[in-house]
């Protein structure tokens, strides 16, 4: 879903459509945070993942 | 004996004066009480304090003990637990007042390890709200202070746990650690906090901040109270998906001072990354310490290490939105904001995202057991930078000023991803009286090797005798 960038016209069309609202200034300030979360998501699509199957937790002994 | 010295004497060496009856419960309860009373208006470390359950709890256990019905080494010892453990008949308000009159039916399953072992409870102690955030933030139940300066943060999540235990508050307290929280405040008010290996504590009747994250477990002034603590809350839970199956050691023969032969490995990441000098020093000098002891220390790398703020951040803000997104539509609005707008921040990762952050966890986790098959241990700093100032947004880490939030789990996410047990131990103070955490993390479920060598350190300085000013 993420582009490697994010406008605030895109913001606000997504929080829109998520149902996420607020003041002007929390609105700001998401969406900072949300920039950061799409910063995250390249860096991780920057790795090389092929063959390694998601490690949904770890998981521990059982017997 | 002076009341201060009882509140600060360690679990280990009270249950001695307890078993011998040279001191009750009643006196031990009364002296924190004292202690509590003088320092919580400068601390606020609880949420709930139970003065008058934790003296009928004293009276019980002193008249126990008298009858030859001893119960082992936290009987009558006073027991701080983190507001999001649930305590039956007692409020659980995960730090916010949408749960101010949560009073859940009954224990969790370490409350209740507690319970049985004869511990008292002092109290719910204070923390970041939800447990989301690094730094001890709290306008519901008020801000957490640090006991070494208290314009500065205590780490979160479990701040109160933090300062309780350092300022002589409580014996014994615990945490929760999902990208730190058990670690931050221990290094930032200068105790022990052990992170156990996923599946080893129950999380059972704790409130979840990440699933596959969190991590319950002990924070203390010793590490021998951290293996105290650890004998009674480890083990298997069936109540706990997640619980591991594993024989449960006695954790106090690790303690034999001796780390000869121990080889620990020093991540050239960890110093390639933005870390205060005062830090950087008290961290090395401690790690050559460890080598003059015996033990063998040699560079390794961990190259993963620098993918670990991404991959954590996504797949906890993805399972903390899930968590809680119903109270998010219900109640978002009576959300401190910072944790209403991390939990609606997680509204944006996509499903594809998350997945490919968890195979990256997956690449990270055999990055780290492919390391700790050449060593016994990775050592380096927990915090990059001594305690912030309260609600600072940013800090100076070295010649970098980052983020406060990026900086307080810099070095503590990695061990959340992989689940290996991790501890912040005390190896210094900067030059303005804040203290200085040193992080050792061992292979799974190897939580001796861990303690030893942080024990035979603690005993080889004297950082965890230094008490905060107050």
């Amino acid at each position: 879903m993420a582009s490697e960038q994010l406008s605030r016209e895109e913001f606000d069309l997504l929080a829109k459509l998520l149902d996420v609202d607020g003041e002007p200034a929390y609105l700001d300030e998401l969406y900072s945070q949300v920039r950061g979360v799409y910063i995250s998501a390249k860096n991780i699509r920057e790795i090389d993942v092929s063959g390694a199957e998601p490690d949904m937790a770890f998981i521990p002994p059982t017997d | 004996m002076d009341t201060l010295e009882i509140c600060y004497m360690s679990a280990g060496d009270l249950s001695k004066l307890v078993k011998n009856k040279e001191v009750s419960p009643v006196e031990i309860i009364d002296a924190h009480l004292a202690r509590i009373e003088a320092t919580e208006p400068v601390l606020n470390s609880f949420i709930t304090l139970l003065a008058e359950e934790s003296r009928t709890a004293a009276r019980q256990a002193e008249k126990d003990i008298q009858a030859g019905r001893y119960k082992g080494p936290l009987h009558g010892i006073p027991v701080g637990l983190k507001d999001l453990y649930n305590t039956g008949g007692v409020r659980t308000t995960s730090g916010s007042k949408i749960f101010d009159t949560f009073i859940p039916e009954e224990d969790c399953t370490v409350a209740a390890k507690f319970q049985q072992a004869g511990a008292i409870l002092l109290g719910k102690l204070n923390m970041h709200q939800f447990a989301y955030g690094p730094t001890g933030e709290n306008p519901d139940y008020g801000h957490m202070h640090n006991p070494w300066n208290p314009e500065m943060v205590t780490g979160g999540s479990s701040g109160g746990s933090g300062s309780a235990a350092a300022a002589g508050q409580c014996t014994i307290t615990t945490g929760s650690d999902t990208g730190g929280s058990i670690r931050i405040p221990a290094a930032l008010c200068g105790i022990v906090g052990l992170k156990p290996t996923y599946g080893l504590v129950s999380r059972w009747g704790l409130t979840a901040l990440s699933w596959s994250l969190d991590h319950p477990g002990p924070m203390v002034r010793t590490v021998e109270d951290a293996a105290i603590t650890m004998n009674i809350i480890a083990g298997y839970d069936p109540k706990d998906v997640a619980s591991a199956k594993v024989d449960i050691p006695d954790y106090t023969t690790a303690l034999t001072g001796d780390v000869r032969g121990l080889r620990i490995g020093m991540p050239k990441e960890y110093f390639e990354a933005p870390l205060d000098p005062q830090v950087r020093k008290a961290v090395l000098d401690a790690v050559s310490m460890l080598e003059s002891m015996g033990a063998e220390v040699k560079e390794v790398s961990f190259p993963m290490f620098n993918q670990s703020q991404a991959i954590s951040s996504t797949v906890l803000m993805a399972e903390a939105t899930a968590y809680h997104r119903d109270l998010l539509e219900k109640d978002g609005y009576q959300l401190y904001e910072p944790v209403r707008q991390r939990l609606e921040a997680g509204l944006f990762i996509s499903a594809a995202d998350y997945i490919r952050a968890q195979q990256a966890r997956a690449l990270l986790d055999q990055e780290g057991r492919r390391l700790l098959d050449d060593v016994d241990l990775l050592a380096g700093p927990t915090e990059p930078v001594t305690a912030p100032k309260l609600l600072a947004p940013r800090v100076l880490a070295g010649e970098q000023e980052i983020g406060v939030v990026g900086a307080l789990t810099q070095y503590t996410r990695p061990y959340n991803i992989n689940g290996f047990p991790a501890i912040s131990i005390p190896c210094g103070f900067s030059d303005t009286g804040l203290p200085i955490g040193l992080q050792l993390a061992g292979k799974p479920f190897d939580e001796l090797t861990v303690l030893r060598a942080a024990h035979a350190y603690e005993q080889a300085t004297d950082w965890h005798t230094r008490r905060p000013p107050l």
